[in-house]
């Protein structure tokens, strides 16, 4: 099998990069050890935490501000062409809940979570579901004028399993009956994440046609529909443009002739697949992802034994792991302002995402926005490449 | 070498991707039922947890988990577990040898068919725990075996390994199958086999699967050592073929594993290595796609896909984000019907979306399965390919 491009992780950056490529007609091909973190996520696509405070070193300022719009412009039109639209200001933050009631700053949402950030100071009535997990009415209290909550039965716990009882029309039916019961005063109705496995906008209109309140989804710890929605939609995306997708093995080998990598070979029972490709991005992710793996003197780029950064000095981690920046954060791959790794023997290979060096999604809150910006500049500078 | 299920960062994504968990709350999903459960599974300690039976074995978890934890293979081992601690059940007796009862439900088929719908032997399934509520499949006589396709001279020669489904309950489609890949330039033998012992894993017996596995292993090893390459159109038997075998029938399972080609991938590699071209007719039809969950789990893009896009007129929906529900012997058993009947009713509602005129799978449980809840004609991809050939 021969491919323009192979994009190596199906995450979000991997994603975003297959579609800007296969809409221009390349032969693009997506390799994948599994389901990424997206499909557990939040859904909401943070940029970044503070505008102003991201470093020189950082991708976003390689990528530039102009770059930043545009990539997320390119994002919000491609969800509203997926039947998923996205809402807010592209240099704005705007305010969510979290499952435990904290308000947090995020920046594009779905339009699900739209409404969530006017209720701050306001009434606020909240509809849980009879044992839900992880899920506790009573946080919400704090920060509201008048706060009530009711409880429906859904005859299920969890998050997945109730999301798909709401996919029936007929249970969509007997809530909105209970609903019209309830007879709601608060201002607004804030419900957990699970109003559907797909896109709940027309649910929500309903909701707030019988009740007159404002609605808003909340995220949930995962299993996250949001996050399900989001990562679906754009596989799927991606699918109807003609990617395809090597999906749910690693890669054990890769060929190479001069200064170009020709082929993978994917790991997997019986024959071997073996993928070819002119040009290949990595958007393997960092640690978690298993992108980089951290060994005990040293870090290891999985795929290609790309040379890994990593910040001078010691510790490499601090004791104290949420107050204080970790090094061990910054390690990653450093690239050319063309996404071509330095010091790597091979031309045809792009990076992207959270793999690159100094991207701190943690510390930045800039996880999915970095993924979008990065993943669309890499695969535009892979573009010109083939050219 | 650390143990598969201590990788599990306990990240869920396996759970967004099971069927089962979806719509029965009874069933913790594959997160707790493989990995989480595999700390407290002592070696020699009586086996208590029977709702590992409610897994299906649909393996999407496998493919959906990015850690290279094989939560379907962990709980396969503790459901055959429960079996060798707390015995068989009849359904998985049943089950466990429907080789030898779709051989002898076909030999007698006209009776078969007809005992099996009779309300006294209806019942009498309902008793040792099957579905009374919905057909059983029909045998035919005329097996594939039974009425093979006259042999013909090809380029290539392959080795057709049709499982149980196609041998006795649709022989046409198989015959077909042959036919097809006859006219394509492929001398096709069609070798008397055992059934790919997939149902003999799933229902808890070990060394009936690994009997079927070690039998077929060495009739189609000796094939591929002629120089045949192996074909198969069932994605469930394939699956078996490529992921079990090498497991279930050591050297020669590998050699099986390493040369079995799904029917589409194989005639993609004919055209790939200049050795066919095919010219397609026009079919205007729109036709829904439903992706067996065996086929998915090959990780690789679907072979079918290719062929059915260059067919003009064509209006394929590609559909394999919803489990059918069925999963072979799963979707007969009694304690099951709820499970599956949801799962069923949520794929073909999806299917239906679109307004096909036909719905398409490779997988004949899937088939059975979606012809419960709807009327459209749903038949196997080689129908269309056929069409569109003639």
């Amino acid at each position: 099998m021969k491919y323009d491009v192979v994009i190596i992780g199906g995450g979000m950056t991997g994603l975003i990069s297959s579609i800007y490529l296969s809409s221009k007609g390349l032969k693009t091909a997506v390799v994948s050890k599994g389901d990424p973190v997206c499909s557990i996520s939040s859904g909401c696509i943070d940029v970044a935490g503070d505008f102003q405070g991201i470093p020189d070193d950082h991708p976003y300022t390689m990528a530039g501000r102009e770059k930043v719009r545009s990539a997320l412009m390119y994002f919000k039109e491609i969800m509203k062409d997926a039947g998923l639209p996205y809402w807010g200001e592209v240099f704005e933050n705007r305010s969510i809940y979290t499952p435990i009631a904290k308000k947090r700053e995020t920046c594009l949402v779905p339009f699900s979570m739209k409404n969530a950030d006017g209720a701050k100071g306001k009434s606020l009535h909240i509809i849980s579901f009879q044992g839900m997990k992880d899920f506790f009415p009573g946080y919400f209290k704090e920060d509201t004028s008048d706060f009530n909550c009711s409880l429906f039965d859904a005859g299920t716990l969890t998050t997945v399993g109730i999301a798909t009882k709401f996919d029936d029309p007929a249970f969509r039916e007997q809530f909105i009956l209970w609903l019209k019961e309830c007879r709601i005063q608060e201002e607004f109705i804030g419900i957990p994440a699970v109003l559907g496995t797909k896109n709940p906008q027309k649910l929500i209109d309903q909701i707030e046609l019988v009740t007159g309140c404002k609605v808003f989804e909340i995220p949930t710890l995962p299993p996250s529909m949001p996050g399900l929605r989001l990562f679906r939609k754009l596989k799927s995306y991606s699918s109807l443009q003609g990617v395809d997708f090597f999906w749910g093995h690693g890669i054990s080998e890769i060929t190479e002739e001069e200064n170009l990598v020709t082929s993978l070979i994917i790991d997997q029972p019986g024959r071997p697949t073996i993928i070819e490709g002119r040009s290949f991005i990595l958007t393997t992710g960092s640690f978690v992802s298993g992108g980089l793996f951290a060994e005990k003197e040293s870090i290891r780029e999985t795929v290609f034994n790309l040379p890994v950064s990593i910040p001078p000095g010691k510790p490499r981690l601090n004791d104290s792991f949420f107050d204080t920046e970790q090094p061990l954060g910054r390690a990653g791959i450093r690239v050319s302002s063309h996404y071509q790794p330095v010091d790597s023997p091979w031309k045809n290979i792009f990076v992207a995402g959270s793999i690159l060096e100094n991207s701190q999604i943690m510390k930045y809150h800039c996880g999915h926005g970095l993924a979008i910006v990065t993943g669309l500049d890499a695969a535009e500078n892979c573009e010109e490449y083939l050219k | 070498m650390r143990k598969s299920y201590e990788h599990c960062i306990r990240c869920t994504i396996c759970v967004e991707n099971c069927p089962v968990f979806k719509v029965n709350p009874q069933y913790p999903g594959p997160k707790q039922a493989g990995p989480d459960a595999m700390r407290f599974r002592i070696e020699g300690e009586k086996k208590v947890d029977s709702w590992i039976s409610l897994c299906t074995q649909c393996r999407r978890c496998e493919q959906v988990c990015p850690h290279d934890v094989k939560p379907a293979t962990l709980i396969l081992q503790a459901q055959m577990e429960y079996v060798k601690y707390n015995g068989a059940k009849p359904t998985q007796i049943i089950f466990s040898n429907f080789h030898f009862i779709s051989h002898l439900a076909s030999f007698f088929a006209p009776v078969a068919n007809f005992a099996t719908s009779l309300t006294i032997v209806k019942k009498m399934m309902k008793l040792v725990g099957l579905r009374d509520d919905i057909p059983f499949p029909r045998f035919s006589f005329r097996t594939m075996q039974r009425n093979k396709v006259k042999p013909e001279q090809g380029k290539r020669k392959a080795v057709f390994f049709h499982g149980c489904y196609l041998n006795g309950n649709a022989p046409d489609t198989g015959r077909n199958i042959v036919r097809l890949m006859q006219d394509l330039g492929v001398e096709v033998l069609v070798p008397p086999q055992v059934c790919c012992g997939l149902p003999a894993l799933g229902n808890g017996n070990e060394k009936k699967a690994k009997s079927f596995a070690q039998k077929n292993a060495e009739i189609f090893a000796s094939k591929v050592e002629q120089g045949y390459d192996i074909i198969y159109a069932c994605t469930s038997c394939g699956h078996t073929l490529i992921h079990s075998y090498p497991e279930l029938a050591g050297e020669k399972g590998k050699m099986i594993a390493e040369n079995s080609w799904n029917i589409y991938e194989y005639i993609e590699k004919l055209i790939n290595e200049k050795q066919l071209v095919l010219k397609l007719k026009e079919v205007k039809k729109v036709v829904s796609y439903h992706v067996p969950c065996h086929l998915k789990g090959s990780g690789k893009p679907y072979p079918a896909l290719g062929l059915f896009h260059s067919i003009p007129g064509i209006e394929l929906h590609v559909m394999d984000d919803n489990c059918c529900g069925f999963s072979g012997s799963y979707g007969f058993k009694k304690k099951n019907r709820e499970t599956t009947e949801r799962l069923g009713k949520i794929a073909v509602k999806a299917h239906l979306e679109s307004n096909p005129d036909v719905i398409i799978s490779d997988c004949g449980a899937c088939r059975m399965q979606i012809e419960n809840y709807t009327d459209v004609r749903v038949c196997d991809p080689i129908e269309i390919l056929k069409e569109s050939l003639e």
